[in-house]
């Protein structure tokens, strides 16, 4: 863009509110034990796939296949991966958290993937609170910003019940305020 | 113009209706025609087609029978369907997009189609497919003017507005200053300088899909052939490359010129208080008309050989219908932009972008290596296929040209924001400038893995009401710089 020199006044930043000064809110610990969960349902799955053709080879022992056998092989390589996601999640989890501003707010997640998304309370165009059969079990809410267009949708996952109705009327408020 | 009582379409509308339906039919029964026709004609099976025409035919009189519209107090409704009845209503104030089409039968009967658009989950579109030219243009002035007063004033009863005034403002609003207007020349232009390249391995596409047998056939005759005289052939193809290299670029000079002409036919722009209009295309002839707060994104694009020309694509992006991802945006171009319309557009679009830059971004040095890392991997690929020799030729070549081009790709990052306006600037050959508007920002999202978390580098997304925009490897600081302006900068500005 050409801007001419004359008409490129300095702007003053030094009074815009800075994001990473703000202080994060945890979601509930039991999101965490859920997490895991998944972790752990899906590691046992993988691991049975992975063990199940040197488990053929022994009932067959067929010669044949004889490199059915070297089981390590599959199962070093996903507990490679399987370390990096509990990794993800264990670490990932402190991190995880909201912050609310009068005008936005501000959802982070992850340690190896890490992002920080913010989105103004006056471009929601409705929001959701979904909670799910284990949710229940866990009393924990999952709550559903939607924006127009979709691509600045947020979903913030793992609320203590309580937490979630208090966020809940936060962002009404302020919705209708905006 | 009455519209407030529930009225049909143009009684032509069923002879649309029905070659709409018939094409619909053959395009979802295709494999089950073809299979049909391949295995067992008989008279039975012939008799199916003029069967299948007369199903169409009734069920396009019914669907015109069953399909009726009104305006009922700022919103038009529709109601339609055959079996499941369906009853649509789309208040004025949520119309993201008013486009009248006239297809090869509309032009015939010298009818108009009209489609509506509304955006987010609030509404789904519609379409009219025969008007009157006349009773089309006034419901769209009607629409298009109360849809934009209720954007501008949300006090204003939409209903209360006096329908006789709305109607001569609106002639205005969208009409002025005639911008990009094409004649056959400068058509021609546009169309020579598309992209040939991919326009020519999409013919190429094409045709080998259409020419699908005639590999068998080339395999049966070269099988019948002596060996040695075989071998000699397979040897000669390589002779074949460059031929074929300049058939492809010629197919696609072809495919660009027809597409071109086919949506870009005599096409007109203006530009008015508060909207673009624009119309154009051959067979299909769409009329646009864009208020100027419905814009959530400029994109403008240009390679190389249009930029001797001084020719800019400008494409207009309005919120997108449903989910992002699925891309069913409104999407509209407007080509042989020339400097002085781009001036134009961008003063009423977005005045601040003289009053001063508020904060520049450019990417760090990192992305130069990977950029030209990710060049360099094709450069490979003749060690594996050439002999060493010829392969290292190729590499002494493609090193430097590589390092050239990144360098240049590099440089032509640039992320400029304003008071109120986002400019993300990349592309050396095709080049891209993307403009967007802070007050219109969905939410922004500050990205990075890791390792590019210990060096203080992230990609900075912007979600709009018409998809994201990325500008990736930003140091840490600039990066929260921007977004802390632009976050405030939102409300500063609505």
């Amino acid at each position: 863009m050409e801007v001419t020199v004359a008409a490129n006044p300095e702007l003053d930043l030094s009074g815009v509110p800075r994001l990473e000064e703000v202080e994060f809110h945890a979601v509930s610990r039991k999101y965490l034990r859920l997490r895991l969960g998944v972790w752990g349902g899906t590691q046992l799955l993988i691991l049975a796939a992975a063990v199940a053709p040197a488990v053929a080879h022994v009932l067959t022992e067929d010669p044949e296949w004889a490199m059915l056998s070297q089981w390590w092989w599959p199962v070093g390589v996903q507990s490679v991966f399987a370390l990096l996601w509990f990794l993800e999640e264990w670490k990932g989890f402190p991190r995880r958290g909201y912050a609310i501003r009068e005008r936005d707010i501000t959802y982070r997640t992850g340690w190896l993937f890490r992002t920080t998304t913010t989105v103004p309370f006056g471009m929601i165009q409705h929001s959701e609170l979904v909670q799910g059969p284990v949710s229940r079990l866990l009393q924990i809410k999952n709550l559903r910003l939607f924006t127009a267009g979709g691509s600045g949708n947020l979903r913030i996952a793992g609320l203590d019940e309580e937490q979630a109705e208090t966020l809940r009327a936060i962002l009404e408020t302020r919705t209708r305020k905006v | 113009m009455d519209f407030h009582r529930p009225a049909r379409q143009h009684p032509l509308g069923v002879v649309i209706l029905a070659i709409q339906f018939l094409i619909k039919g053959v395009q979802s029964f295709w494999p089950a025609i073809v299979g049909v026709s391949l295995t067992q004609l008989d008279w039975m099976t012939l008799l199916l087609i003029p069967f299948g025409i007369s199903l169409g035919v009734a069920w396009a009189i019914l669907y015109y029978l069953r399909f009726t519209y009104w305006v009922e107090e700022g919103s038009i409704i529709v109601e339609r369907g055959v079996i499941q009845r369906e009853r649509l209503q789309v208040p004025f104030a949520k119309i993201q997009a008013i486009n009248l089409f006239q297809g090869p039968v509309q032009q015939v009967f010298g009818l108009t189609g009209i489609q509506v658009d509304t955006a987010g989950s609030s509404g789904s579109e519609f379409k009219i497919v025969a008007m009157r030219r006349d009773a089309a243009e006034s419901l769209r002035l009607m629409l298009a003017e109360h849809g934009v007063q209720a954007g501008e004033d949300q006090n204003s009863d939409p209903v209360d507005a006096s329908e006789e005034d709305g109607l001569q403002d609106s002639t205005h609003a969208y009409r002025g200053r005639t911008m990009v207007d094409l004649d056959i020349a400068r058509l021609i232009k546009v169309g020579l300088t598309q992209n040939h390249f991919r326009n020519g391995l999409l013919g190429l596409a094409v045709i080998s899909s259409l020419a699908g047998g005639l590999e068998h056939q080339i395999e049966a005759w070269l099988s019948g052939l002596p060996a040695p005289i075989a071998a000699l052939m397979a040897a000669a193809t390589v002779l074949l490359i460059v031929p074929g290299f300049i058939l492809m670029l010629l197919a696609g000079v072809g495919v660009s010129l027809v597409t071109t002409v086919l949506r870009y036919f005599r096409f007109h722009s203006e530009i008015g208080k508060q909207g673009v209009f624009m119309e154009s295309g051959l067979l299909r002839r769409n009329t646009f008309q864009i208020p100027f707060d419905k814009v959530h994104l400029t994109d403008w694009r240009s390679n190389a050989l249009q930029r001797v020309l001084g020719f800019e694509t400008l494409r207009i992006r309005q919120a997108q219908a449903g989910d992002a991802a699925s891309g069913v945006g409104v999407r509209l171009a407007i080509p042989a932009m020339e400097p002085e319309h781009k001036a134009i557009m961008e003063e009423v679009l977005y005045p601040d972008l003289s009053q001063g830059v508020a904060i520049t971004g450019r990417p760090v040095g990192r992305l130069r290596w990977l950029l030209w890392l990710a060049a360099l991997l094709p450069g490979t690929v003749p060690f594996l296929v050439w002999s060493p020799w010829l392969a290292c030729a190729f590499a002494v070549f493609w090193l430097p040209f590589t390092g050239w081009t990144t360098r240049n790709r590099y440089r032509a990052f640039q992320l400029t924001v304003y008071q109120d306006a986002v400019v993300l600037q990349k592309g050396w050959f095709w080049r891209q400038r993307v403009v967007l508007k802070m007050s219109q920002l969905q939410g922004v999202e500050w990205k990075r893995h890791l390792l590019l978390e210990r060096r203080g580098v992230g990609h900075l997304t912007f979600h709009t009401a018409s998809g994201a925009k990325r500008f990736s490897y930003l140091d840490r600081e600039t990066g929260f710089r921007i977004r802390d302006w632009a976050l405030n900068q939102l409300h500063v500005n609505r």
